[in-house]
C-alpha cells in the first residue's frame, strides 16, 4: 500500500473515531453523524497531506510535524466555522494529524519506479 | 668487496624490493601497505590517467605457487562483481618477474579509523549490513573470504564499504577456479610463524589439522584455526563477521551506557558461536537479524521475555503510544472538565 | 649464480646450477663438502668476525684466530651435518656455534693454541677491521647486549649484497653494460639522496629515459644476484623465501 492510500485510509478511519468520540459531549450529541462526516473529511485530507509528504520527506520528527501542522490547520478552519468548542476540535484533530504523520513515516511504500527502469 | 654503509643498505634493500614497472602502462607513486602476500603501491595508469592500487607478490616464490596464488585472487576477483568488493583492472607478470595485480585505489579510511566518526549504533549496524551484502555475495559465487577483519574493510570517500584482500580466499564452487579439485585451490604456506610475530596481522600458524593456515587470530574461525581447512564453509565467514560486529559494536557501548542491548549481544554471540551448527547458516539469516533489530522487531537470536517484549513494543511505537495516550488523556479531561 | 669468492681451501667455480651448501655439506665427496665450506666463510665471515669483536670485545687479532677456528671447527667437527633445516635458519644456527665456540675457547683459554698445520683461510681481516672502525666511531652505534642478533642479520645482509654488487659489476662487465653499472653505482650506491635522474643523465650524457631503463635492468639484476647468493646459502626453499622476504625488507 502507498503512503497516500495509507494516510487515506487511516486518517478517515481516526477522523471517525475522532468525531465519534464527540458522543461524549451531551451537548453536541445530536449532530454526532455531521460531526463525525465532518472529522473523518478532515482526517481524509491530512491523512493524503501527509501521505504526499512522507513520499518527498523521509524523517519521522519531520512526519509528525507535518501532520501537526495540517491537523492544526485544518481543525482550526472547523472550529472557526462552529464558532466554538477550539479546544475540543483543534486539541484532538492536531493528535490526529500527527498520528498519521507517524504512521505514513513508518509505513507505505515510496514513489512509484520510474518509468526507465521498467 | 665495497664496504655499504647502513643509509646505502637501506637504499638498497629498498631498492630491490621496488617493483619494476617497465613494460607496463602504470608507474609508481608510492608504497601503501604490506600484506601477508604482498605489498600494495599506489600507481599511475598512464593510458587513462588515473590512480589505482597495484598489489605485487613479494614474498620469494622459486616454485611458482604464490605467483598462481596470487593470479587466482586476481581472477577470484574478476568473479565478484560488486559495488562492496575491490574491482579488478589488470593482472600480469613484471619485468623483473613478479606478478601483480591492478585494482581500483580506494581513498578512504579503514574501518576502524571510519568507526571513530560514527558515534551512532544503528549507522554503525547499516554499514555492517552493507559488509554483510558483499560478503553474501561472495559466498552465493561459491567464495569464501577467509580473513574478513576491520583492516581489510575500507569506507570510500563517498560513504561506499568496500572488502579487500581476497589473498586467503577458498573457492568453494570449482568452477570459478576451472579446477575441479577442492584441495588444489588451497594455500599452502609452508612458512612457519616468526618468533615474535604481531598477532593482529595474518600469519601462518602453527601446523595442526590438516595443514598450516593462514588468517588473523581473534577474527578467524576456531575451525579455521586448527588447520580444518577441507571442512571450512560459509560460516567460518560468519564466525569472522560476528567477530566484526563485536568489534563495531564494543566501541559504542564503551562510549555510552557501557552496555548493548540483549539482542544484539545474543547476534553477537550466535554468529561467532564455537561450534559451526550454532551460528547463523548463512549471512543473509545474520543480516536479517540486524535489520530486524535495527526496525525494533524480535531476532531470532534471542527469545524475549514479556518485559523485554513489552519495552520493545513501547519503543517501537514510542511515537504512536504517546499520541494515542495524549488524545485519550485529553478525552478524558474533557469529559471529567466540560467547557461551556 | 654460485658464489665466486675462493680460498685457499677448495677454491675454484661452482657449477651454474642451483646449489645448496647445507646440501654439499652432506656430500661424500669431499671436495664438495669443501666447497660448502668456502661458500659458507665468505658468506659469513665477516658477520662472524664482527659479532665475536664487539660481543665478546675481542682484539683484532684474538678474534681473528677465533673466526678462522670457527670454520676449522664447523670442518673437523662435521658440525652442519647437525643442523636440521625445519628447526631454524641456517644463519641463526652459525651464530650460536659461533657463540658455543667463542665461550668454549673462553673457557679453555689455556690450552694450547692451534698449531701452524691449521686449515687457514686467506680473509682480508684488515679490510674488515677497517670497516668496523668506520661503522663503530659512533659509540652509539655499538649494538647492546640483547641486539646482537639484530648486529648479526644486519651484517649478513651487508655481506651479502656487496658480494652481489660485486657480481653484478662482473655482469654487467660481460655484458658490456658498463653504464648501466655506473648508474647504480652513482645513484644506488651513493649516499646523496637528492640526486636526480634528470642530473644523471646529464653527467652520463645520456636522457633520462635511458638512466631509467638502465637503472631499472640493473637494480632487477641485482635482486636476482642476490637471490641466488642468499639461496645457495639456504637449507629449504622455504627458509629461502624467509631470508629473501628479510634481505628485500619485506618484512618491515
Amino acid at each position: 500500500m502507498n503512503k497516500i492510500l495509507l494516510g487515506l485510509l487511516l486518517g478517515a478511519l481516526l477522523g471517525a473515531i475522532d468525531g465519534g468520540t464527540a458522543w461524549l459531549t451531551p451537548a453536541v450529541r445530536a449532530q454526532i453523524v455531521g460531526i463525525i462526516i465532518g472529522s473523518t473529511m478532515k482526517g481524509v485530507i491530512a491523512g493524503v497531506a501527509a501521505g504526499i509528504f512522507a513520499r518527498k520527506v523521509n524523517s519521522v520528527p519531520l512526519g509528525i510535524l507535518f501532520g501537526l501542522v495540517v491537523g492544526f490547520v485544518l481543525a482550526f478552519l472547523v472550529a472557526f466555522l462552529q464558532h466554538g468548542y477550539y479546544f475540543e476540535i483543534i486539541l484532538p484533530g492536531s493528535i490526529v494529524g500527527m498520528l498519521v504523520g507517524w504512521a505514513t513515516q513508518r509505513y507505505g511504500t515510496s514513489a512509484a519506479t520510474p518509468a526507465a527502469a521498467r | 668487496m665495497r664496504f655499504l654503509n647502513d643509509k646505502t643498505l637501506e637504499k638498497l634493500r629498498s631498492a630491490g624490493a621496488v617493483p619494476d614497472l617497465s613494460g607496463t602502462r602504470y608507474t609508481l607513486v608510492e608504497f601503501l601497505a604490506r600484506g601477508g602476500m604482498g605489498a600494495v603501491y599506489i600507481a599511475e595508469d598512464q593510458s587513462l590517467k588515473r590512480r589505482v592500487a597495484l598489489k605485487v607478490l613479494e614474498t620469494e616464490d622459486p616454485e611458482g605457487t604464490l605467483a598462481g596464488r596470487l593470479l587466482r585472487e586476481a581472477r577470484v576477483l574478476v568473479q565478484l562483481e560488486h559495488p562492496g568488493i575491490v574491482p579488478v583492472h589488470d593482472a600480469g607478470t613484471l619485468a623483473d618477474g613478479r606478478v601483480f595485480y591492478v585494482m581500483k585505489f580506494v581513498e578512504g579510511a579503514q574501518l576502524d579509523q571510519f568507526l571513530a566518526n560514527v558515534p551512532v549504533l544503528s549507522e554503525r549496524l547499516r554499514l555492517f549490513l552493507r559488509i554483510c551484502e558483499a560478503v553474501s555475495f561472495a559466498h552465493s559465487r561459491g567464495i569464501l573470504h577467509r580473513d574478513l577483519k576491520p583492516a581489510n574493510i575500507m569506507v570510500g570517500a563517498f560513504g561506499e564499504v568496500l572488502v579487500m584482500d581476497w589473498g586467503l580466499a577458498k573457492i568453494l564452487d570449482p568452477r570459478w577456479s576451472g579446477n575441479s579439485n577442492r584441495d588444489e585451490n588451497e594455500t599452502r604456506f609452508a612458512s612457519k610463524p616468526e618468533p615474535g610475530a604481531n598477532n593482529q596481522n595474518t600469519q601462518a600458524t602453527g601446523a595442526t589439522g590438516d595443514g598450516i593456515v593462514m588468517g588473523t587470530p581473534g577474527y578467524m574461525s576456531p575451525e579455521q584455526a586448527s588447520g580444518q581447512i577441507a571442512s571450512l564453509d560459509v560460516r567460518s565467514d560468519i564466525f569472522s563477521l560476528g567477530k566484526l560486529l563485536e568489534f563495531m559494536t564494543a566501541r559504542q557501548a564503551a562510549s555510552r551506557t557501557g552496555k548493548l542491548p540483549r539482542a544484539l549481544r545474543a547476534i553477537c554471540e550466535k554468529a561467532a558461536a564455537t561450534n559451526p551448527s550454532d551460528r547463523y547458516a548463512t549471512v543473509s539469516a545474520l543480516a536479517d537479524d540486524i535489520s530486524r533489530f535495527l526496525d525494533g522487531q524480535p531476532v531470532s537470536a534471542y527469545r524475549e521475555n514479556l518485559l523485554e517484549r513489552t519495552q520493545r513494543f513501547y519503543y517501537r511505537y514510542q511515537a504512536a503510544i504517546l499520541l494515542i495516550l495524549m488524545y485519550l488523556a485529553m478525552r478524558v479531561m474533557f469529559v471529567l472538565y466540560p467547557r461551556h | 649464480m654460485a658464489p665466486k669468492d675462493s680460498f685457499a681451501l677448495g677454491g675454484g667455480d661452482f657449477p651454474a646450477t642451483r646449489w645448496s651448501v647445507v646440501a654439499a655439506v652432506r656430500s661424500a665427496d669431499s671436495n664438495e663438502r669443501s666447497r660448502a665450506l668456502d661458500a659458507l666463510c665468505a658468506a659469513y665471515w665477516k658477520p662472524v668476525y664482527k659479532y665475536i669483536r664487539l660481543k665478546y670485545s675481542k682484539k683484532p687479532e684474538e678474534a681473528q684466530d677465533l673466526t678462522q677456528g670457527l670454520f676449522i671447527e664447523l670442518l673437523e667437527r662435521d658440525l652442519l651435518s647437525r643442523f636440521e633445516p625445519g628447526k631454524s635458519r641456517l644463519r641463526t644456527y652459525i651464530r650460536l656455534c659461533t657463540d658455543s665456540f667463542v665461550l668454549n675457547e673462553i673457557k679453555h683459554a689455556g690450552r694450547q693454541k692451534r698449531g701452524g698445520d691449521s686449515v687457514h683461510f686467506a680473509l682480508d681481516f684488515p679490510a674488515v677491521e677497517g670497516e668496523l672502525s668506520a661503522q663503530t666511531i659512533d659509540p652509539a652505534s655499538i649494538p647492546s647486549p640483547e641486539r646482537f642478533e639484530e648486529f648479526f642479520e644486519r651484517e649478513w645482509i651487508r655481506s651479502l649484497f656487496s658480494a652481489a654488487i660485486d657480481d653484478l659489476k662482473e655482469l654487467c662487465a660481460a655484458r658490456d653494460k658498463q653504464s648501466a653499472f655506473a648508474l647504480f653505482e652513482s645513484y644506488d650506491l651513493s649516499e646523496d639522496e637528492h640526486l636526480s635522474y634528470t642530473e644523471l643523465a646529464a653527467a652520463h650524457k645520456i636522457t633520462a629515459s635511458d638512466v631509467t631503463n638502465q637503472l631499472a635492468w640493473a637494480r632487477r639484476e641485482f635482486r636476482l644476484l642476490a637471490q641466488e647468493r642468499l639461496r645457495a646459502i639456504c637449507a629449504t626453499e622455504e627458509e629461502f623465501v624467509r631470508e629473501a622476504k628479510i634481505l628485500f625488507g619485506g618484512d618491515r
